[in-house]
C-alpha cells in the first residue's frame, strides 16, 4: 500500500505506477495484465469467432439461394441464424469495438500505462473464450433457435441449447461490465497532467461514453437472462402467460439492454473514424466539441428508446408516442455527427489508404442504415416491415456498413501498433473494394424484399422472391471474400509487411509518439499535455516525450 | 513550419458544380418516389394502406435526397482534395476547427425536419390507433403453425379470413402458444399475437381480393412456412363484395353449428421431467393412448406410429415433428399435440392429461427400449 501511495504522489497519478515486466511465456502471452496484450487477445479470439460466425452467414445464404431452402432443415437452419447474430453481436463486434481496440489504444492515448484494473481486465478477458465455446457447444445439445433476441414463450420451447445460450450470454455480460467499470475508472483517473476532456482523442471519448452503457445495459440482460433460465430450468413462471407472467416482460428488459447495445456497438466505431479522418486529411476534425457531445447525447437518448423494438407488441399508445419521437430525436446528434466529418474532408490533404476508405465507405453506409433507422421510427412504417429483411438491411448496415467497417478501418490504421509492420495496401485496396461491393449488393436488396413481403428468420419463402435472394447470396460470397483476404493480409503481414516505423501515417495522438509496436511499460516518462491533438500544422501538444522513442526500459522507481 | 493550405474558406466552381449536379440527382429521387406505382407492386387493399405509403413515399423520398447530398459530398471531397504525387509529407490541410453558422444550420434543418417528420407520422399513426367504434369484430388467433378466426355468432373457429369490402372492422388478434405476428402486406398493417393479450388493429377493406397472410415473429419449426407459400394451411384474407360476404357467412355459420366452441388452450410451459413414475406411465398409456398408437416398431401403425424405442430408435432419430426424439420433446408433442401427415394428435386438454400424467408417460416412454 505505501508503494502505490508513493508512486501516486509522486508524478502524473496512478499512471506513473511502473511494474517490471512479467518474464515468460504464459505470464507474457496468456494470463497477461498488459493491457495491450489483453486487447490483442481481445481482438484475436473475435476474429476467430467472427470466422465461425461468417460460416454460418454463408450457410444461411446457401440455404436461401433456393426459395424450397436446399441445404437445411428449418430446425437446423433456425439453430445456425440465431448462433450466427448471437455470435456477431457478443462474440465480435463487443469485444472487437471495446476490449480489442479499446483495451490496445486508448490507456496509450490518455498517456496511461495500463488501465485501472490490470488484474481485473485479465478476468474480463479470460471470461469471453469459454462463454464463446458454451455457445457452439449449444449444438451439441440443440442450439437456440428463436434468434439472438430469443423472445419467450418460443425461447422456453427451445432444445436444451438455449440454457446454454443464456449462461454463456450471461458471461460475456459479466465480462462486459467488468470492462466498462474498468474503462470508466481509467478516463476518469488516469489522464496524464494536462489532458483535460477536451483534449481527449475522440476515440477515448467513443470508449468513455460506451463505458457507462456497458455497466447499466448489461446489468438489466443479465437480469433477464437470468429469469429465462430460471424459467427454463425450474419452472417459475416469469414469462408463462397462463401463470401469471408476462412475455412481453422479456421484450422491455431484453431491449433495454440491447437498444443501449447497438449504440455499444456503433460509438466507439464512431472514435475510430474520428482518428483516421483527421489523421488522413491532415486536418483538425471539424467540431470537436459537437461530436463529442453528441456521443453523449446519443447514449443518454439510447436509453430512452427501447420500445421502438416494440410497436407492434401491442404498446399504448400513450408509450408508442414518446418513443416514436425520442427515437427521431437521435437523428439529430447523428446528423451532426456525420456532418461535421463530411466537412472535415474539406480542405484537406487527403490520403487514400486503405484505412481511410474504410472510414469513407462507413460513412456512406452507416448514414444509409441511420436514414432507414429514422423510417422505422416512424410507427405506421413500422407496422409495414416490423420483422421483415426490411430490419435485417437496416440492422446489417448499421452493424456490418457502420461498426464492421469501423473496425476495418482501425486494423489498417493500429495494425503497425500492434506489430511494428504496415499491412499491405494493395491487397487492402483491393479488400476493400469487394467488401463494398459485396456488402452492398448483399444488404440492398433486402430492403426491397422486406417491403414486398420476406418475413426474417425464415428457412423458405414465397418463389417471387428468389431471383434478390440469389442477388443477395452471390455478392454474400464477395464480401466473404473481401473479409478471407483481409485476413490473410493481416496474418501475412506480421512476418512481411514493410516496417512502420513509430509514426507511419504522420498522426498526432500520444499512442504514436512511442515505439511501434509499443513498449510494456507504454512512456518511459508519463507526459504531460498543452493542447488538443489534431492541430496538424503546430508542434506536437506534449512536453516530457524526448525519452520515448530511445532504447532501454524506463528507471523502475526504488520505492518498487 | 509546414506549408498550409489556403486557410480562406473557399466555395469554388467546383463546388457549386457538383452541389448542382447533386441537387438535380436528389430531385430525380425525389420525383421517382413520388411517382413509382406502389399499387402496382403491392396493392393498397384497406384505406389505411394509402396514408402509409405516403408517409413511406416521403421518408424515401428525403432519405433518398439527404443520402445523395452525403455521398455526393464525400465523393467531390475526396476526388477533389486527394494528396498528389508531389505533395511533401508534411503538407497540411486547412486549419479550421469549426465553423458556428455552419453547425448552427445543420443543427436547426434536421430539427425542423424531424418535427416535421414527426407531426406526419403522429398524424397518420393517431388515423391507425382511434378508429371509429361502429366495426365488425373478428378474432385472429395464432397457432403453431396455422391461424383461425373467430366471428359473432358462429360457433368454434374458422380456418378462412373473409371480410367485407367497406365495413370498418376491428381485428382482434391473440395466441395460443408462442409469440405469433399478423401481417397482411397489403393493408401495411401488422399487430403481434401475443399469448394472454389481446392486440387490435382497426381499417376498412377498401379493394377486393385475395392477399396473403404473413406470420413475422419467429414462432418455431414451420414459422417460415406461416404464409400461404409452401404451407399445407394456407392463409389468405378475402375481402368480399357485401354480397359475397354475406353468403359465406350465412354458409359458414351453417357449418360450424355444431362445432365446439371452446377450443383448450394448450399449455407450453416447460415440464421438470425428473421423477416421473413409469408403472403410472404405463396405466395412463393404456387408457389414453393406446387406442392410437400401438406398442410395437414405428411402422406398425394404428393411427399414429408406433412407439416401442420412440426415444432409442436409431431409424427414427427424428420425432414426427421434426424435433430430435428426446423426452422433453416428447413431452412438448403431448402437451401441445401435433398435426402431421398421419393425422391429428390431440394436445394435453383435449386428451384429458395433467402435467403429472405427462411426466409419467415419458418416463414410461423411456422404459420402451
Ligand atoms: C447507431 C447504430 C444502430 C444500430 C447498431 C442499430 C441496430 C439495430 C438492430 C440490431 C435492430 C434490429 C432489431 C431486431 O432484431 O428486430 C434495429 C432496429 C431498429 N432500429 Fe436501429 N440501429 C442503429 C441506429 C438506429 C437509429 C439511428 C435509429 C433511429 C433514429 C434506429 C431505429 C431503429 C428502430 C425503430 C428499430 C426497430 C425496428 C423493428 O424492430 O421493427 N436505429 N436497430
Ligand atoms: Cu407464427
Amino acid at each position: 500500500m505505501a508503494a502505490i501511495t508513493a508512486s501516486v504522489n509522486a508524478g502524473g497519478g496512478l499512471a506513473d505506477h511502473i511494474h517490471p515486466e512479467p518474464q515468460g511465456f504464459f505470464r507474457k502471452y496468456v494470463f497477461s495484465i498488459d493491457h495491450k496484450i489483453i486487447g490483442i487477445q481481445y481482438m484475436i479470439t473475435a476474429f476467430l469467432f467472427m470466422i465461425l460466425g461468417g460460416m454460418l452467414a454463408e450457410l444461411i445464404r446457401v440455404q436461401l439461394m433456393k426459395a424450397s431452402g436446399g441445404i437445411m432443415t428449418p430446425d437446423t437452419y433456425n439453430e445456425v441464424y440465431s448462433v450466427h447474430g448471437s455470435t456477431m453481436v457478443w462474440l465480435v463486434i463487443i469485444p472487437l469495438l471495446t476490449g480489442g481496440f479499446g483495451n490496445l489504444i486508448f490507456p496509450v492515448q490518455i498517456g496511461a500505462r495500463d488501465v485501472a484494473f490490470p488484474w481485473l481486465n485479465m478476468l474480463s478477458f479470460w471470461l469471453f473464450p469459454p462463454a464463446g465455446l458454451m455457445l457452439y457447444a449449444s449444438f451439441l445439445m440443440g442450439a437456440p433457435t428463436a434468434g439472438w433476441t430469443e423472445y419467450p414463450p418460443m425461447s422456453l420451447q427451445g432444445a436444451a441449447g438455449t440454457s446454454m445460450w443464456a449462461a454463456a450470454i450471461f458471461l460475456i455480460g459479466v465480462s462486459s461490465t467488468m470492462t466498462g467499470i474498468n474503462f470508466l475508472v481509467t478516463i476518469l483517473k488516469m489522464r496524464a497532467p494536462g489532458m483535460t476532456f477536451t483534449r481527449m482523442p475522440l476515440f477515448v471519448w467513443g470508449q468513455f461514453v460506451t463505458a457507462p452503457l456497458l455497466m447499466i445495459a448489461t446489468t438489466a440482460l443479465g437480469a433477464a437472462l437470468a429469469a429465462l433460465f430460471v424459467q427454463r430450468q425450474f419452472g417459475v413462471a416469469f414469462f408463462d402467460p397462463t401463470r401469471g407472467g408476462s412475455p412481453l416482460l422479456w421484450q422491455h428488459m431484453f431491449w433495454f439492454y440491447s437498444h443501449p447495445a447497438v449504440y455499444i456497438m456503433i460509438l466507439p466505431a464512431f472514435g475510430i473514424i474520428s482518428e483516421v479522418l483527421p489523421t488522413f486529411s491532415r486536418k483538425p476534425i471539424f467540431g470537436y466539441k459537437m461530436i463529442a457531445f453528441s456521443s453523449c447525447a446519443i447514449a443518454i437518448l439510447g436509453f430512452m428508446v427501447w420500445a421502438h423494438h416494440m410497436f407492434t407488441s401491442g404498446l399504448a399508445p400513450a408509450l408508442q408516442l414518446p418513443f416514436m419521437v425520442l427515437t427521431m430525436l437521435i437523428a439529430i446528434p447523428t446528423g451532426i455527427k456525420i456532418f461535421s466529418w463530411v466537412a472535415t474532408l474539406w480542405g484537406g490533404v487527403i490520403r487514400m489508404t486503405t484505412s481511410m476508405m474504410f472510414a469513407l465507405g462507413f460513412l456512406a453506409t452507416f448514414t444509409l442504415g441511420g436514414i432507414t433507422g429514422v423510417f422505422l421510427a416512424a410507427v405506421p412504417f413500422d407496422l409495414h416491415v416490423h420483422g421483415t429483411y426490411f430490419i435485417v438491411a437496416h440492422l446489417h448496415y448499421v452493424l456490418v456498413g457502420g461498426s464492421l467497417m469501423g473496425v476495418l478501418a482501425g486494423l489498417f490504421y493500429w495494425y503497425p501498433k500492434m506489430t511494428g509492420r504496415l499491412m499491405n495496401e494493395k491487397l487492402g485496396h483491393w479488400a476493400f473494394w469487394l467488401f463494398f461491393i459485396g456488402f452492398n449488393g448483399t444488404f440492398l436488396p433486402m430492403h426491397w424484399l422486406g417491403i414486398w413481403g420476406q418475413p426474417r428468420r425464415v428457412a423458405v419463402y414465397d418463389p417471387q422472391f428468389q431471383g434478390w435472394n440469389q442477388v443477395a447470396s452471390w455478392f454474400s460470397f464477395v464480401m466473404t471474400a473481401a473479409l478471407v483476404l483481409v485476413l490473410f493480409n493481416a496474418l501475412w503481414s506480421i512476418r512481411r509487411g514493410k516496417k512502420s516505423g513509430p509514426n507511419p501515417w504522420n498522426a498526432r495522438t500520444l499512442e504514436w509518439q512511442i515505439p511501434s509496436p509499443m513498449p510494456y511499460y507504454n512512456f518511459k516518462h508519463v507526459p504531460s499535455v498543452f493542447a488538443a491533438p489534431y492541430d496538424f500544422a503546430e508542434p506536437l501538444p506534449y512536453k516530457g516525450l524526448e525519452e520515448e522513442l530511445k532504447g532501454g526500459p524506463p528507471p523502475v522507481p526504488a520505492a518498487h | 513550419m509546414p506549408e498550409n493550405r489556403d486557410p480562406v474558406v473557399h466555395l469554388d466552381r467546383g463546388f457549386w458544380i457538383a452541389t448542382t449536379v447533386m441537387s438535380v440527382l436528389a430531385l430525380l429521387a425525389i420525383v421517382f418516389w413520388v411517382e413509382v406505382p406502389i399499387t402496382g407492386l403491392m396493392p393498397e387493399a384497406v384505406d389505411k394502406a394509402q396514408q402509409i405509403d405516403a408517409l413511406f413515399r416521403f421518408l424515401a423520398a428525403t432519405g433518398t435526397a439527404l443520402w445523395i447530398f452525403v455521398c455526393g459530398f464525400i465523393l467531390y471531397f475526396a476526388l477533389k482534395f486527394r494528396r498528389h504525387a508531389g505533395t511533401p509529407e508534411n503538407a497540411v490541410g486547412v486549419q479550421i476547427h469549426d465553423n458556428n453558422k455552419l453547425e448552427m444550420w445543420w443543427t436547426i434543418i434536421p430539427t425542423v425536419f424531424v418535427i416535421v417528420m414527426a407531426f406526419f407520422s403522429i398524424k397518420i399513426w393517431a388515423g391507425i390507433e382511434f378508429a371509429p367504434n361502429n366495426t365488425l369484430v373478428v378474432e385472429a388467433l395464432g397457432r403453431q403453425w396455422y391461424y383461425t378466426f373467430r366471428y359473432p355468432n358462429v360457433n368454434g373457429e374458422v380456418k378462412e379470413m373473409h371480410l367485407p369490402l367497406g365495413q370498418a372492422v376491428t381485428l382482434q388478434v391473440s395466441s395460443y402458444d408462442v409469440i405469433h405476428s399478423f401481417w397482411i402486406p397489403a393493408m401495411r398493417l401488422k399487430a403481434d399475437m401475443v399469448p394472454g393479450m389481446i392486440n387490435t388493429l382497426e381499417f376498412t377493406p377498401t379493394r377486393a381480393g385475395k392477399y396473403e397472410i404473413i406470420c413475422t415473429e419467429f414462432c418455431g419449426t414451420f414459422h417460415g412456412e406461416m404464409h400461404s407459400g409452401t404451407n399445407q394451411n394456407p392463409a389468405y384474407v378475402y375481402i368480399d363484395t357485401p354480397a359475397q360476404y354475406s353468403a359465406w357467412y350465412a354458409r359458414t355459420q351453417r357449418q360450424q353449428a355444431t362445432a365446439s366452441n371452446a377450443i383448450s388452450v394448450p399449455s407450453t410451459s416447460q415440464l421438470n421431467l425428473a421423477g416421473g413414475d413409469a408403472k403410472a406411465g404405463a396405466a395412463v398409456f393404456s387408457a389414453k393412448c393406446s387406442a392410437c398408437h400401438a406398442i410395437g416398431p414405428f411402422d406398425q401403425r394404428i393411427v399414429g406410429p408406433g412407439l416401442k424405442g420412440v426415444l432409442y430408435d436409431p431409424a427414427h432419430p427424428d420425432l414426427v415433428n421434426g424435433q430430435k426424439a428426446t423426452p422433453e420433446n416428447v413431452a412438448k408433442i403431448l402437451q401441445n399435440g401435433f398435426k402431421g401427415s398421419l393425422g391429428q394428435m390431440p394436445n394435453q386438454a383435449q386428451n384429458g392429461l395433467t402435467n403429472k400424467d405427462i411426466v409419467n408417460l415419458v418416463a414410461y416412454l423411456k422404459t420402451l427400449k
